[in-house]
């Protein structure tokens, strides 16, 4: 917001993130993790419109969807995570990979190691990154929703999901929809 | 001085959120039904021109009589669109600016529908109050 911009603790949205993920996969549908995640993607959808047009008052329109996956890329998570995307890839068939490195709402989140005892220590490694993957993808459905949202705002209906590769770098995989006719 | 100007927001799918008579002109009932009928066949026109340039102020699209369209669209395809007999460009620029303020503002709230019809009489008397001041 412009002249006398208000600001909120980076902390407020680390928490908040958290809390949503504990009351959803835990607190409501302990037994249906696909629908808290859909819950939780529904509401970073809304946020995502929201963020989209918010961000988008000032500059002019944009002509392709190339441009505003790239405007996405940049802007928007320059605006809401502080950097830009490390990198981004396409088939150029409706498909865009986008890979954050240091994916900020992943940096203060540590998995426990199992104990690993020397001869093991090659699939308990394995073991460990898939137990980090698992869990930290909970943390990544509002992301999700929040690209969603802010595409199907732009004018790029699309699907989107994500993957943790090893903490705290990850990836989303925009899928673009073609409309039915 | 009076003048005709007719506002109308209309939504990415075709719907129409807001309507309102902002001219100073004394009221005439044939008037509004013929202002909307206007609003709304420009839209075709708006469809062609929207996607030769990427400015989100597309001035003056259509012409009917002595009435003119002047349309502003933004990124998430809301087209804003005025109906007037004035020619004042710079004041109908920052009328849609500061109305897609307003209407930013009503996205944020989480209890509003985008798409559905804008309701809120504080939205309807900030609009007016701004054409009042830049029309």
């Amino acid at each position: 917001m412009p002249g006398g911009a208000r600001e909120v603790a980076e902390s407020c949205v680390d928490s908040l993130n958290m809390e949503l993920v504990a009351t959803y996969c835990k607190r409501l549908h302990p037994t249906k993790p696909d629908l808290a995640g859909r819950r939780i993607e529904a509401i970073g959808y809304q946020v995502g419109l929201q963020l989209a047009e918010r961000y988008t008052r000032e500059r002019p329109r944009f002509t392709d969807h190339l441009e505003s996956i790239k405007f996405i890329c940049k802007d928007f998570w320059a605006e809401v995570f502080k950097k830009q995307v490390d990198n981004l890839k396409t088939n150029h068939k409706g498909v865009f990979v986008l890979q954050d490195n240091r994916f900020r709402w992943l940096t203060r989140i540590s998995v426990d190691a199992l104990p690993t005892t020397g001869a093991q220590n090659e699939s308990a490694v394995a073991a460990n990154a898939a137990r980090a993957s698992q869990a930290a993808g909970q943390y990544l459905y509002f992301p999700c929703g929040l690209i969603r949202g802010a595409l199907t705002n732009l004018g790029v209906p699309c699907a989107v999901s994500a993957e943790v590769t090893t903490l705290p770098a990850c990836e989303f995989n925009i899928l673009v929809l073609k409309r039915v006719e | 001085m009076s003048s005709t100007a007719c506002f109308v927001i209309v939504s990415r799918n075709d719907s129409p959120i807001y309507e309102s008579e902002v001219g100073t002109a004394p009221k005439k009932d044939e008037a509004a039904h013929l202002h909307q009928f206007i609003l709304h066949a420009s839209l075709d026109i708006v469809q062609d021109v929207v996607w030769n340039t990427n400015n989100m102020f597309l001035k003056l699209v259509d012409k009917f009589n002595d009435l003119l369209v002047s349309v502003y669209v933004t990124a998430g395809h809301t087209r804003l669109m005025l109906l007037h007999d004035s020619r004042n460009e710079d004041g109908i620029k920052n009328f849609f600016q500061e109305v897609h303020e307003l209407y930013i503002k009503m996205l944020l709230n989480p209890l509003y529908v985008p798409g559905s019809r804008i309701t809120s009489p504080f939205f309807d008397t900030r609009v007016r109050a701004l054409a009042r001041k830049y029309l």
